[in-house]
């Protein structure tokens, strides 16, 4: 077991994180009208076979979405999962398009910062199937 | 019951959609501040010259090749003529502007019967696309929750029950009531749910700036 997979979840500190930007975030997320057309504007989605994990609204939902949702309580293993989506199936290029205006990017770099403040990031020596460096 | 639903629960549910509007309205300026321009404006001579009507024209049909259009035709047309007839059917209606002469004493201009019926239906052809697409996309079905198809359900709820209505097919007067209710429910819902991107979506795309903005975009979120 690694360093970041022992540590505890400090779910006090990222109630904290997500309740700064509470504002923003939650408008960002609650209207969200789930129609799925930012999916062409990511180049990931696109040269994955269009699979559905790559969209940048599933991204966006299943990370910090999923952090609101459960207001910080998560195990340490729903955030590891979380850093393969925020960083292994996002670049963070910016290019995500979202009809009604929404900032996708902003939300991934959001869920980037709750993690890193959980020492959830990405590592040099990672095993092969999880390096994305 | 009858009376009530069509009487003050119509007043209280569009106080409630103007309130909640303007609360969300509110909250947005309170969240967001006055952009703070890192460039200093173009001087007069570098302003790009101002387009004659027809270059702008071939502009803007050349930008669609930039934009949903082509990604994705069908949704596109599907959804602009949804979201089109979802606000001009209500509005134009002759039925609904005959109820506002008669109890406020105001009214607008109203679209012919028959017209207004077969837009309504288009709003039904329309659901029952984007039913179809949270039903068998995969991508679609990948971030849809129970929430989406209650979402669906309240905002195609008036026009269903308004069709079956006009047409006087199953009880007229239950299926009034429940229209009454459903528009009373869309209403009562705009402001504080999904259904909020009604506001949303000229808030972020005309006064945030990024790049997708469709002005300069004179606001930032503040924090």
């Amino acid at each position: 077991m690694t360093h970041q997979e022992m540590k505890p979840v400090d779910t006090k500190k990222i109630r904290e994180m997500l309740n700064q930007e509470k504002g923003k975030m939650k408008r960002y997320l609650s209207f969200c009208a789930h129609c799925s057309l930012c999916a062409e504007s990511c180049f990931l989605y696109m040269e994955h076979q269009k699979d559905p994990q790559y969209m940048p609204s599933y991204k966006a939902i299943h990370s910090l979405g999923k952090l609101y949702r459960k207001r910080g309580r998560l195990d340490r293993r729903s955030l590891m999962e979380m850093k393969g989506i925020v960083w292994r199936n996002c670049v963070l290029c910016g290019r995500c398009y979202c009809p009604i205006g929404i900032h996708i990017p902003s939300m991934i770099n959001f869920a980037r910062s709750i993690l890193r403040s959980q020492d959830v990031y990405p590592q040099m020596d990672e095993t092969a199937y999880e390096s994305w460096l | 019951m009858y009376n009530f639903v069509q009487g003050q629960l119509v007043s209280i549910s569009v106080i409630i959609f103007i309130l909640g509007l303007l609360y969300q309205g509110i909250q947005f300026f309170k969240l967001t501040k006055k952009k703070e321009w890192v460039f200093p404006p173009l001087p007069a001579e570098n302003k790009p010259k101002k387009k004659t009507a027809d270059q702008w024209v071939i502009q803007c049909l050349r930008s669609l090749n930039g934009t949903l259009w082509k990604t994705d035709p069908v949704l596109t047309i599907v959804t602009s003529v949804f979201h089109v007839c979802l606000i001009v059917v209500p509005l134009f209606l002759l039925g609904h502007n005959i109820l506002l002469d008669q109890s406020w004493g105001l009214s607008l201009f109203s679209l012919p019967e028959s017209l207004s019926d077969f837009l309504t239906f288009i709003v039904l052809v329309c659901g029952v696309y984007f039913l179809y697409r949270r039903l068998f996309l995969a991508r679609v079905r990948a971030i849809t929750t129970v929430y989406d198809y209650l979402i669906l359900i309240i905002a195609i709820a008036p026009f269903l029950t308004g069709f079956l209505a006009y047409h006087q097919w199953l009880d007229y007067e239950t299926i009034i009531l429940l229209h009454i209710l459903s528009g009373e429910l869309m209403l009562i819902t705009i402001p504080f749910t999904k259904l909020g991107h009604m506001l949303f979506f000229f808030l972020y795309r005309f006064f945030i700036g990024t790049e997708y903005s469709f002005l300069r975009g004179s606001r930032t979120w503040a924090w």
